[in-house]
């Protein structure tokens, strides 16, 4: 399992980790907005990274837990999966 | 230049979430009725404990009362201590708008007991069951005792001083205290109290150890304080917040003063020494006594710590006669607890709830379950008994060693 993540499994992923519900496609419109915007804290974001070394079964970057931004994660964590693909 | 007037620490709003009611009205009258609510434990995973019989706050919908996001980030005892919150602070007609104009006035004080140790639980087995990577990093705050005060405070957008008890049972008297000294040195609002949730496997476990623990399992006899079939205490979940203001500031924006937080006094005896604690209890009523100017005379009504411990019992009732003096034995004394366990920190918040009420209402509540008393008190057993209140004593000691005593006035207005 190496896809991208998209904005969509981002969402999820907020929803799960830290319980903050938000609509994908606001996500992506305001994807230079901090998470902090969103409702999401650094704890948050540190579970999302987390999750997601679970799921892929590989480390993430350690800057993602981080990025300020969604643009930010995904671009970073993204780069990260093809390059370790 | 006068001397400016000493601030008053007012108590302008109370929010319950008890074993008996999901409200302050519905608290209240049970409370009043004396109804018992103890029952077997029905949480999931603790049948097969010796400790089965509690104070559970059975019909409490979390996600009703608070959003999403704190379902996840925080433990049962903060879903509590936030709804009870809620519920004080629409009581004192604070609402956000008014709290957002000043949030720097605004503080929150909690005391805590056992903490999140439900969410605890969940993340441990996540760590010996999976591993380190499925330990979520909200395990960090959820299970720790400051979290209902940190997250009240985000989720209202409160900045003004904070802080968290951590004393014992007592602790709930203190945090009160607490908060009324925050007032008095100029804050202007502290929403204070304490909730807790020990219900739960690991929790009910933890309590095993303490002798004091009753394991009785008929609720109609497993917590009999002041009588000869004294077997120990029931423990419970749930608690209270109160808002407690400044009586100036309250009276300026229109909100009813419904008691004053006048005195308070706190000793420390040892854990489970409860023979000293006749002495350590004394004095605090004595200091709490002193503080607020108020006479042993003037003492309407004593809420009794009711430990359920023959010595402990036995220490309460000598403590209030060594510091009420031929007062002690007329005063009328009552301990609602016994209807609906005895809530660790949150035990005697919901006691100074009652005792606010019960002066509001000129009525003092029954101590369920409660018949032949072997000590000479007299408590106020069956029915709910008239009084003109002006004063009341709350007392309150903790496990460990704790003792506290708080005096609360009867507040200018009347019933509301």
């Amino acid at each position: 399992m190496s896809d991208r993540i998209t904005v969509e499994e981002l969402a999820e992923l907020m929803k799960k980790a830290a319980g903050v519900t938000v609509d994908p496609a606001e996500l992506e419109q305001r994807s230079d907005s901090g998470f902090d915007t969103f409702g999401l804290d650094s704890l948050g974001l540190l579970g999302i990274v987390g999750e997601l070394e679970n799921r892929h079964g590989t480390p993430m970057p350690t800057d993602a837990e981080r990025c300020k931004t969604p643009r930010q994660f995904l671009d970073l964590v993204n780069s990260s999966l093809v390059a370790g693909a | 230049m006068s001397e400016p007037t000493p601030r008053r620490a007012a108590v302008t709003g109370i929010g319950v979430i008890a074993p008996n009611g999901l409200s302050t009205d519905a608290f209240w009258k049970a409370t009043r009725e004396g109804i018992s609510v103890l029952g077997r434990i029905t949480r999931e995973g603790c049948d097969h404990l010796p400790l089965r019989v509690a104070g559970e706050v059975r019909a409490f919908e979390p996600a009703t009362a608070v959003e999403e996001r704190f379902l996840v980030q925080t433990d049962r005892f903060t879903h509590f201590a936030m709804a009870a919150a809620d519920s004080a602070l629409e009581d004192a007609r604070l609402g956000q708008s008014a709290t957002d104009e000043a949030p720097f006035s605004v503080g929150v004080v909690t005391a805590a007991g056992s903490g999140g140790g439900e969410f605890g639980q969940r993340e441990l087995q996540q760590l010996w069951g999976k591993g380190s990577r499925f330990v979520g990093p909200y395990q960090s705050i959820a299970w720790f005792y400051a979290a209902s005060t940190g997250q009240i405070s985000i989720r209202r957008g409160f900045k003004g001083p904070c802080s968290v008890v951590a004393a014992d049972e007592a602790g709930g008297l203190d945090a009160l205290a607490h908060a009324a000294r925050a007032v008095r040195r100029g804050t202007d609002v502290i929403v204070a109290g304490s909730t807790e949730a020990p219900l739960a496997p690991y929790s009910m476990v933890c309590q095993l150890g303490y002798p004091e623990l009753s394991t009785e399992g008929d609720p109609d006899r497993a917590y009999r304080p002041f009588t000869s079939a004294a077997c120990g205490f029931v423990p419970a979940e749930g608690g209270a917040m109160l808002v407690v203001e400044d009586e100036d500031t309250a009276r300026e924006r229109g909100a009813a003063v419904r008691a004053v937080v006048a005195g308070h006094a706190a000793t420390f005896t040892g854990a489970s020494c409860w023979e000293a604690s006749r002495e350590g209890l004394a004095r605090a009523i004595d200091g709490a006594l002193a503080e607020a100017g108020c006479a042993p005379e003037e003492v309407d009504v004593v809420f009794a710590d009711a430990l359920g411990v023959p010595d402990a019992d036995r220490a309460e009732a000598l403590a209030i006669a060594d510091a009420l003096g031929r007062h002690g034995r007329r005063v009328p004394v009552t301990a609602p607890k016994t209807g609906i366990g005895r809530g660790y920190c949150a035990a005697p918040v919901l006691d100074a709830a009652a005792a606010v009420l019960a002066m509001e209402y000129g009525v003092i509540p029954p101590t369920p379950n409660i018949f032949d008393i072997c000590h000479d008190l007299d408590l106020v057993t069956t029915r709910a008994r008239a009084a003109e209140l002006r004063t009341a004593l709350v007392l309150s000691r903790g496990l460990m060693g704790s003792n506290s005593a708080l005096v609360l006035r009867r507040g200018a207005t009347g019933a509301p």
